[in-house]
C-alpha cells in the first residue's frame, strides 16, 4: 500500500531539498545524500512506523549513482522508497545505526559502484577481491560474445 | 604349543581377527546404515558389494602418505599406532569360550578397561601433532569426554564384580550360566538393569559413537582429530574405531548377556559352538550401535559433560551403594 | 619499548606479577589475559568454510573461539559471485528467468516468478487465470522440495543422518513432477512474463495426486524422526533466539521473521498469482529460537500441501500464456515485485529505460539478510550451536553472492 505522500513530505520537511513523488515504483522521497541517515531515523521513529529496511540498492544513471532505500511498515502495511544521488567518487554514509539490515548491502553497493563507505563498522569488500573494477557501473563493460570467442 | 610360538600365535590370531572384523564391520555398517536410510549401500563390487571394503583397503594402502607441512613429525607418525595398539591389546582378555581366548587374566575386566582408556592418548597426540585447529579441538573434546565417562563406565560394572567376587571375565560368565527356577536366565542384565543402562551410555561415549561422537563431529570439526590423516594412517585410526566397538560389545555380552552361553539350551549342545554364539551376540550388540548411529542426532559438549558428571556418576555411586547393601545383607552371615 | 610481558608468561608458563597493558595484538590472534591469575589464554580463530561439511555451499564464517564458545563471528561471502545483476543488464526480459534460477537454485520457480511479475507489472500484462493457478501449484511444490533440503541438512548439522535421506525421498518425488512439467529438475525456466511455458502434461495430475496421498504420512514421519527426538529438542530449544526487534532491524523475512512473531507473508499481505483465491494459514512462532524456526517451516510444508490440493482440485481451464510480443520492451520506469520464496521475501527491482534490456536489475535475496543475523546471534553460543544456527536460518549461497 502507498503511504500518504504529503505526510511523508511534512515529516521530512526540515531537510533541505526533499521531494516526494508517486511513480510506478510507489511513493519515492528524494533526500540529499548527507541527510539520509537522519531522514531514515526520522521515518523509523515516526508514527508511520517504517521499522524494516527491506532492500538497499544502487543504480548507475549515467551521470551519478542513485541509491534506493526500500522501507516497510508492518503496522500500517505501507512501503516507501527513499532515494539519494551520489557522485561517482561519492561517500555512502552508513545507515546501520537505524537499520542493521543495511550492513552487508551497503558493503556490496559501495564495492560494486566504487563508492567510499563511511560510518560503517566493517567497511570491507564483500563479494569481489581487492583491485576488481566497480562492476555495476555502466562504464565497466562485460565481455561481448565476440570477445568471449576470441579469448 | 610351547615357547615363543605360544606367544606369537595368539597375537597373530588377534591381529587377524581384528583385521577380519574391520573388513566385515565396515561392510556391515554400510549395509545397515544404507537400509536404515532407504538406500542399499554398496552393491557393485563383488556379490552384493561384499568386496567393496577390500577394494577400499587396497585403495587406502596404495594412497600417497601425505604428511602436511608443519606437523610434529614423530608424534604425527606415532599417533595412529597409539590409537591402534590399545585396541589390539584389548582382545587379550576376551573369552570367546571356556577355552578359546588369548590369555586368562585374573583381572581381565580391569585390564580391558585400562587398555581401552589409553586410546584417547593417541587421539590427543594426533590432534596436537596435526597442527590443525579442528584436530586440536577434537583432541581436547576427546580428553574431556574420556575423563568424564571413564568413571561411570567402571562404576557400572562394579556391582557385577561385587556379586561375582572376581574380575576374571570367565568367572563372570560362569556365574551367569544356568537359570533361576529353570525359567529366567541368570544374566546380569535382568538382575542389574540400571547397571546396564549406565554401561550403555558410558560405552557409547567411550566409543565416540553417536550421539556422543564429540571428537570427530563431522558437521562441526570436519573429522576431528583425524582431519589431517590420510592413506593407511587414517586406515589404522578407522580400524581401531571398529575394533573398539567390537571389544566394547564383547564386554557387554560377557558381563551382561552371559558370554558364550545360551539359556534354555543344554550346555552339551552349546559347548561346541560357543565361540560362534559369542560372536553372534557381539554382532547383535554392534548392530545396535549402528542403529543408534543411523538415527540419533549429536548432543552438545556441555550437555555431554552435564550428563556425565551430574547424572551418571551420582547415579552410578547410588546404585553401587544399593547393590552393596543388598549383597552384604544376603551374604552368608548377613542379616538375611 | 618494554617487551610485551605476555610472551614471557606463555614461554615459561609463569604467572605474571602486577598488571600490564595489552600491547599491539599480533595479526589474527587476540591474546587476552583472562581470570584472576592473569594466566594468558589465546582465542582461537577458525575458518569455518568455504569448504566445510556444514556451511551449505561456500559460506565462510570466521569464528573466534574461546574454548568451545564463539566470541565473535564474521560471515565472509563472495565465493559464488557470478555477477547476475550485471548480466541481467545485458539480457532481454525473457532471459531473466534463466538468471533467477541460478540465484536461489534450490527454489527456482520463486525467482522466475518474481522476475516475471516485475515485467508484467511494468508492462501491465494481464496473465490468464490458468497460468496464475499453475504458478501457485509449481511454487508450492517447489517450496516443499526446498524445505525438504533445509530439513535434511538441518538434521545433518545437528549430527543426525537418517532424516536427510528420508527428506531426499520426498524431494525426489517432487523433482520428478517438476521435471515432467518443466523439463528440468532445478533450472526450470518455466515461469515467463505473461504466463507459464506449458500446461501440465497428461498424467502429471495423477502423479501429483499420488504424491499428495503419501506426503501427509511422510510429514508426520519427519516430525517423529527428527522433531520428536529428545536430543534434537535439547539442542534447538532456546538457542539462537531472534527477538522481534532484532528480526525487523536485520531485515529478516519469511519463516525466520514469522518464527520471531511477525505474521508477515507476502502471499497473504501482497497477494500475487492466485494466492488471493487459495486458503492457507500463516504459522507464527512465539520466541524466535531455532525450534520455532523449525516448527514454522514444518507447518509451512503442511500449508503448501493444503494449497497444492486446492490447486489440483480447482485448476481452471484456459490459456497458459497471454499474448505478449516476442521482444519485451517495457515502458521506462521502475518497479519492485516480490514473492514469498522458500527462504523469505524474494524481490526483483527493475529499472527500465524502454529498451529491450533492463537498465538496472537488482535481486533482493532473503538469504543475504538471514546470513547477516548470524553475526548477531552466533557470539555467545557454543561452537556446535553455531553450526546448527547456520542451518536454522536456511541460507542458499547462490542467492547471497548472486
Amino acid at each position: 500500500m502507498l503511504p500518504d505522500a504529503t505526510r511523508v513530505k511534512s515529516l521530512l520537511s526540515h531537510f533541505d531539498g526533499v521531494e516526494v513523488e508517486t511513480t510506478t515504483l510507489g511513493v519515492v522521497a528524494r533526500v540529499a545524500a548527507a541527510d539520509v541517515p537522519s531522514a531514515l531515523g526520522t521515518l523509523k521513529a515516526s508514527d508511520l512506523d517504517f521499522v524494516m529496511l527491506v532492500d538497499l540498492l544502487g543504480a548507475d544513471t549515467g551521470e551519478e549513482i542513485e541509491i534506493t532505500y526500500h522501507l516497510r511498515s508492518f503496522s500500517r502495511d505501507e512501503e516507501l522508497f527513499v532515494k539519494t544521488r551520489l557522485p561517482y567518487d561519492g561517500v555512502l554514509i552508513s545507515v546501520w545505526n537505524s537499520f542493521a539490515s543495511a550492513l552487508l548491502p551497503e558493503r556490496e553497493t559501495a564495492e560494486l559502484f566504487g563508492l567510499t563507505l563511511a560510518g560503517h563498522p566493517n567497511p570491507k569488500r564483500l563479494l569481489t577481491i581487492e583491485g576488481e573494477a566497480p562492476l555495476l557501473r555502466k562504464s565497466v563493460a562485460i565481455r561481448t560474445l565476440e570477445e568471449v570467442r576470441d579469448r | 604349543m610351547t615357547g615363543p610360538l605360544a606367544i606369537i600365535v595368539p597375537v597373530l590370531a588377534a591381529i587377524g581377527l581384528m583385521l577380519l572384523n574391520g573388513v566385515v564391520l565396515i561392510y556391515m555398517l554400510r549395509k545397515v546404515l544404507g537400509h536404515l536410510h532407504l538406500r542399499i549401500g554398496p552393491a557393485h563390487v563383488g556379490p552384493k558389494g561384499m568386496l567393496q571394503t577390500v577394494a577400499d583397503v587396497l585403495k587406502l594402502l596404495s594412497k600417497e602418505d601425505v604428511r602436511p607441512a608443519g606437523v610434529d613429525r614423530w608424534l604425527y607418525v606415532l599417533a595412529p599406532i597409539f590409537v591402534f595398539a590399545p585396541s589390539l591389546m584389548a582382545y587379550a582378555a576376551i573369552p570367546f569360550s571356556e577355552t578359546l581366548r588369548i590369555t586368562r587374566l585374573e583381572t581381565g575386566l580391569l585390564y580391558t578397561f585400562a587398555v581401552l582408556s589409553l586410546v584417547p592418548l593417541g587421539m590427543i597426540m594426533a590432534g596436537w601433532a596435526s597442527a590443525n585447529k579442528w584436530s586440536l579441538i577434537g583432541a581436547m573434546r576427546a580428553a574431556a569426554q574420556q575423563i568424564a565417562y571413564e568413571v561411570p563406565l567402571l562404576l557400572s560394572v562394579l556391582p557385577v564384580v561385587m556379586i561375582v567376587g572376581s574380575l576374571d571375565l570367565a568367572d563372570i560368565v560362569a556365574f551367569q550360566t544356568g537359570m533361576w527356577w529353570g525359567l529366567v536366565p541368570r544374566w546380569f542384565i535382568l538382575l542389574l538393569l540400571p547397571s546396564f543402562v549406565l554401561f550403555l551410555i558410558a560405552a557409547l561415549c567411550e566409543l565416540n559413537q553417536t550421539p556422543f561422537d564429540m571428537s570427530e563431529a563431522e558437521s562441526e570439526l570436519v573429522a576431528g582429530f583425524a582431519t589431517e590423516y590420510s592413506s593407511m594412517r587414517f586406515g589404522l585410526i578407522f580400524l581401531a574405531e571398529f575394533s573398539n566397538s567390537f571389544v566394547m560389545s564383547a564386554l557387554a555380552v560377557t558381563v551382561f548377556f552371559g558370554g558364550w552361553t545360551l539359556p534354555f539350551v543344554p550346555e552339551s549342545l552349546t559347548a561346541p559352538i560357543a565361540p560362534i554364539i559369542f560372536v553372534a551376540k557381539t554382532y547383535i550388540g554392534i548392530f545396535f550401535l549402528m542403529w543408534v548411529r543411523g538415527t540419533l542426532p549429536r548432543v552438545r559438549i556441555d550437555q555431554l559433560m552435564n550428563l556425565g558428571w551430574k547424572w551418571l556418576i551420582p547415579a552410578g555411586l547410588a546404585w553401587l551403594m544399593i547393590v552393596g547393601f543388598v549383597v552384604k545383607l544376603a551374604a552368608p552371615g548377613g542379616v538375611v | 619499548m618494554t617487551p610485551d610481558p605476555r610472551d614471557t608468561v606463555l614461554d615459561h608458563g609463569l604467572l605474571a606479577e602486577g598488571t600490564f597493558e595489552p600491547g599491539e595484538a599480533p595479526a589474527g590472534i587476540r591474546r587476552a589475559p583472562t581470570g584472576i591469575d592473569q594466566l594468558a589464554t589465546e582465542h582461537l580463530i577458525v575458518n569455518v568454510g568455504p569448504q566445510h561439511p556444514s556451511t551449505h555451499g561456500v559460506l565462510r564464517i570466521v569464528a573466534e573461539l574461546d574454548g568451545e564458545e564463539i566470541v565473535n563471528a564474521e560471515a565472509a561471502v563472495g565465493y559464488l559471485h557470478r555477477g547476475i545483476e550485471k548480466l541481467g543488464e545485458h539480457r532481454r526480459y525473457h532471459q531473466l528467468a534463466t538468471l533467477m534460477d541460478r540465484g536461489d537454485y534450490v527454489s527456482g520457480i520463486h525467482g522466475e516468478l518474481a522476475a516475471a511479475l516485475a515485467v508484467e507489472r511494468l508492462m501491465e500484462i494481464e496473465v490468464p487465470r490458468k497460468a496464475q493457478w499453475l504458478r501457485c501449484l509449481m511454487s508450492e511444490l517447489n517450496r516443499i522440495a526446498s524445505h525438504m533440503v533445509w530439513y535434511g541438512t538441518f538434521g545433518l548439522d545437528i549430527g543426525a543422518m537418517g532424516q536427510f535421506l528420508y527428506a531426499m525421498r520426498d524431494r525426489e518425488a517432487i523433482l520428478d513432477i517438476l521435471e515432467e512439467v518443466t523439463g528440468q529438475r532445478m533450472m526450470f525456466n518455466y515461469v515467463r512474463p505473461g504466463g507459464v511455458l506449458e500446461d501440465l502434461p497428461a498424467g502429471t495430475e495423477e502423479k501429483i495426486r499420488a504424491f499428495l496421498r503419501t506426503i501427509d504420512g511422510y510429514l508426520d514421519e519427519h516430525d517423529a524422526l527428527l522433531g520428536g527426538n529428545e536430543i534434537f529438542l535439547k539442542r534447538v530449544r532456546g538457542v539462537g533466539t531472534i527477538d522481534r526487534e532484532t528480526a525487523l532491524s536485520f531485515g529478516l523475512t519469511g519463516a525466520n521473521l514469522r518464527a520471531s512473531g511477525v505474521p508477515y507473508d507476502v502471499r497473504r499481505d501482497q497477494p500475487y498469482a492466485a494466492y488471493d483465491e487459495l486458503e492457507f494459514d500463516v504459522p507464527v512462532g512465539a520466541t524466535g529460537d531455532a525450534h520455532d524456526r523449525y516448527l514454522v517451516r514444518m507447518e509451512e510444508m503442511r500449508q503448501a500441501v493444503r494449497m497444492i490440493r486446492q490447486c489440483v482440485d480447482g485448476m481452471p481451464e484456459g490459456e497458459v500464456m497471454a499474448k505478449v510480443p516476442k521482444v519485451l520492451r517495457p515502458p521506462a520506469g521502475e518497479i519492485y515485485a516480490c514473492v514469498e520464496s522458500s527462504r523469505g521475501e524474494l524481490g526483483v527491482h527493475l529499472v527500465s529505460d524502454g529498451s529491450d534490456t533492463p537498465e538496472r536489475f537488482h535481486y533482493r535475496g532473503p538469504s543475504l539478510f538471514a546470513m547477516q543475523v548470524l553475526e548477531e546471534i552466533m557470539p555467545g553460543t557454543l561452537f556446535a550451536d553455531g553450526m546448527m544456527l547456520i542451518g536454522s536460518v536456511d541460507v542458499v549461497l547462490g542467492e547471497i553472492d548472486r
